[in-house]
């Protein structure tokens, strides 16, 4: 099924037949409804991450800022937006061409597929414009209640923590069968799934040490154990909430981003050039291909990475629909990336040269490429942060562990983020990690942030408020 | 849809917060000069991301592809694109430019600095613009009639006078009927100021006083600019002698060279006569030097041009002394002895600049 709104009239029977051919082809996906907007409108959705509806933020309001600034000055301009949810809504730019119109519409169904089958996403709100507009109802009425400024302020500690989460934790809960198989349809297992581990909106506010939910230490959702453990006013544990589910609703996203475009794009482009694209089109087709697939050189496209991944493994022989449901960019490259692929698309890696600042090729071997990949994609390409412990040496203090892989953090950065812990968390919260080979132990309390040397098993060697080692950190 | 405006509206509150908390910064530094546009100052701001756990860069690789041999400088910032690594992360660290109409801007350092509106002198009323066809008379070109009023009189007519037959409606204006459309003035209150920037630029005026220099003269203009429609600028430079200039000079021109500071005020004297009639415009001539003149026979020439000629024709003088390894900086003191009584004269002292905004404050701070 398909709908098409606010477009002319023409591209109906257009939408109709690509979907004709795409279901041909093999793609399934829910309900699609296109939408048409102006180019400010889609800047306006983007912002807000495709939906319609968002709670109030001014972080929204600065992406949009960067997205018309970029607009106005000609630098992006963005094609169609797809989201995740069913039915499946695609905004396009009125302004497209006719040309662009169809090549975005092939590409939506890709993208359509890849949201239903994709097994990452099986545990994710299919209902989630409905889901994002109760959040931002419930903001509102807490900003009526306790005012803007203790809101937002709120917010932007919960938002600042939002990538602290367990990217595999929704599906590992799914797989487990936690939520209960009412024999629904896949749309509402999910929800269940998912209700379970946004903890639902009834639970009660517990004594924290004696907190034992699902996410109790030694856990990487963070967030989520802060949402149900930490000593939180009634709203603000609901706002924890509430930036959680939409982190883990955006978590597959992050985690197959070149897969998902790159399922797109070769949809798109085979698509186009074996049924819609008329011989006076193809040129034109070509041009606004390769501009979305274009690789500058030192860089790496998403587009371009992805679909000449799934052309290889087509090449390869591989089932490229199976390949599309059970992996994720991580997998998928590691099944697929071998020593013609590197090849074929002068794959490097780089790094930055200490002594003369240049960034420079490091390596072609291609097995160090592939692995540097991983090490890049891996866990979403955030750093790994475990709660380790919840009552660090019986204080009651927070204790994290950063699982160090050779990237060191920023640790200014680091230091402001946990203060941001702290705040919720309402006592010291001490993070483990490391900064050129040496153990550093970084203890926010309420004076501010003290970073210590560590010895190797992570112990402080003197812990003491005059010792020369610590410094403060902000 | 527009909900977003709302969010945008919160987060440039926001940034306008910030500016005006690092207000004095910017007031100390040369960060803002070369953004102004015509009518906004694009002011970067940094680090209003929240903080979050990250990558730091100690061992930062990624991959990328194209030619290129091993130990070969990849073109371009790798290390901040996206890169493989890139994918997704860390969206938007870069500092965001944020346009602040430049009456705002004034607003903000009017505030800051506790400045009093100007009181322009003289409310010559001036047909400022070209007026507009809001009139009605009964009288002029027949293009500008008024076919509405025109027809609507002719009905009037036509009914009272009883020829008005509805079966066959038929109304014939005749020249009393007719109304043409009028221009009305809308005279308005016009003020206009000159600010003549007067810069010694002889040898003892380095980089760091020239610094100074700009950045008082971005901010006073940013401030006259918000009290008058109609502000020009005039740059005149000097060292032994004094040229006029356009902007581009005026911030740049490195001279070396004795000084002698009445060819400037001759100058500034020429040009209000020239082109400034008083009684048209608000006048206000700032001078910086770092006070070193050549001799004192000049200095006195200086004193009697200011008093005798250009005093009476400007709003305020304002004479301001950038401290400089190697100027005497006696100037100050001897327009300040001889001229004591003159209301018309400020004079103020730049040590550096973290006294910019006092002098500021000193200059515009008297309203006039």
């Amino acid at each position: 099924m398909v709908h098409v709104k606010n477009l002319p009239s023409a591209l109906k029977p257009i939408a109709l037949q690509i979907e004709a051919i795409a279901r041909d082809a093999g793609l399934d996906f829910f309900e699609v409804v296109f939408q048409g907007y102006d180019a400010r409108d889609v800047n306006a959705l983007a912002a807000y991450s495709g939906f319609p509806v968002r709670y109030a933020s001014w972080r929204f309001g600065m992406e949009y800022e960067r997205l018309e600034k970029g607009y106005s000055w000609g630098l992006s301009k963005i094609y169609e937006l797809v989201i995740n949810n069913d039915p499946t809504y695609a905004y396009l730019v009125r302004s497209n061409s006719l040309l662009e119109q169809k090549l975005v519409i092939a590409h939506v169904f890709g993208h359509a597929d890849f949201f239903k089958h994709n097994v990452w996403f099986s545990a994710t709100e299919r209902k989630m414009v409905d889901l994002m507009e109760s959040h931002a109802m419930r903001v509102r009425r807490y900003i009526e209640a306790v005012g803007q400024e203790e809101v937002e302020r709120f917010l932007d500690i919960a938002m600042a923590l939002d990538n602290l989460t367990d990217p595999f934790l929704p599906l590992r809960e799914l797989r487990a069968g936690k939520p209960k198989r009412t024999g629904g349809n896949q749309s509402e297992r999910a929800r269940a799934a998912f209700e379970a581990v946004s903890g639902g909106a009834v639970r009660r506010a517990t004594e924290p040490k004696k907190y034992d939910g699902p996410s109790k230490p030694p856990t990487f959702d963070i967030l989520g154990f802060l949402a149900e453990a930490a000593d939180l006013e009634p709203w603000q544990r609901d706002i924890v909430r509430i930036v959680r589910a939409e982190a883990y609703y955006f978590m597959p996203q992050r985690m197959t981003k070149i897969m998902n475009e790159g399922w797109a794009s070769f949809w798109h482009s085979r698509i186009m050039t074996r049924a819609v694209a008329g011989p006076d089109e193809i040129i034109d087709f070509a041009d606004c291909h390769s501009g979305a697939t274009m690789a500058s050189p030192g860089q790496l496209n998403p587009y371009k990475m992805g679909i000449e991944l799934f052309r290889h493994a087509e090449r390869s022989g591989k089932d490229l629909f199976h390949m599309r449901a059970v992996h994720n960019d991580t997998s998928f490259i590691d099944a697929v990336i071998d020593e013609e692929f590197a090849e074929r698309h002068g794959l490097y890696v780089y790094g930055k040269n200490q002594r003369t600042g240049r960034v420079e090729v490091v390596d072609r071997d291609w097995t160090k490429v592939k692995s540097q990949l991983l090490t890049n994609l891996t866990w979403g390409g955030l750093p790994q942060i475990e709660l380790v412990d919840a009552d660090h040496e019986g204080r009651g203090e927070l204790y994290l562990r950063h699982r160090h892989d050779g990237r060191d953090l920023q640790l200014d950065a680091a230091a402001k983020t946990l203060e941001q812990v702290r705040e919720l968390w309402k006592r010291p919260v001490n993070l483990l990690t490391q900064e050129e080979g040496q153990g550093r132990l970084l203890c926010a309390d309420e004076d501010g942030v003290q970073v210590y040397e560590t010895d190797e098993d992570g112990s402080v060697p003197a812990r003491d408020e005059d010792d020369d080692d610590a410094r403060r950190a902000s | 849809m527009y909900r977003i405006e709302r969010d945008r509206s919160r987060f440039r509150e926001i940034v306008r917060g910030r500016i005006r908390e690092d207000l004095r910064k910017y007031l100390s530094s040369t960060e803002l000069l070369g953004r102004r546009g015509d009518k906004t100052v694009s002011i970067p701001v940094p680090q209003i991301e929240l903080p979050r756990f990250r990558f730091g860069d100690n061992k930062k690789q990624g991959v990328g592809q194209g030619p290129g041999k091993k130990g070969q400088p990849v073109d371009g910032d790798a290390q901040d694109g996206d890169g493989a690594g890139g994918a997704g992360e860390n969206p938007g660290q870069h500092i965001l430019e944020v346009d602040v109409e430049l009456d705002e801007l004034a607003e903000m350092l009017g505030q800051e600095l506790e400045l009093p509106n100007i009181e322009p002198r003289g409310d010559r009323l001036l047909s400022a613009d070209g007026g507009r066809y809001t009139g009605i008379r009964s009288t002029g070109p027949k293009s500008l009639r008024h076919f509405r009023r025109t027809y609507k009189n002719a009905l009037r007519r036509t009914i009272a006078s009883g020829d008005w037959d509805p079966l066959a409606p038929k109304v014939v204006p005749v020249r009393e009927d007719e109304r043409m459309r009028w221009r009305k003035e809308n005279p308005r209150p016009e003020s206009s100021a000159v600010i003549f920037h007067i810069m010694d630029v002889s040898g003892s005026m380095g980089r760091e006083q020239k610094d100074i220099v700009r950045i008082k003269a971005f901010w006073i203009d940013t401030w006259l600019r918000s009290q008058y429609d109609n502000l020009e600028v005039v740059y005149i430079v000097h060292d032994a002698v004094a040229k006029v200039v356009d902007q581009e000079t005026f911030f740049h021109l490195r001279e070396s060279g004795g000084t002698k500071i009445s060819s400037a005020y001759d100058l500034c004297l020429a040009q209000i006569q020239e082109r400034f009639r008083p009684e048209d415009w608000n006048i206000y001539p700032f001078h910086y030097s770092d006070g070193d003149n050549w001799s004192a026979r000049d200095t006195e020439r200086c004193v009697g041009l200011l008093r005798d000629e250009i005093l009476p024709r400007v709003n305020q003088f304002c004479y301001g002394q950038v401290k400089s390894a190697y100027g005497s900086g006696q100037f100050k003191k001897d327009l300040d002895s001889s001229l004591q009584d003159s209301e018309r004269l400020v004079t103020a002292n730049v040590d550096d600049r973290e006294g910019i905004a006092e002098a500021i404050r000193i200059f515009l701070g008297k309203g006039r």
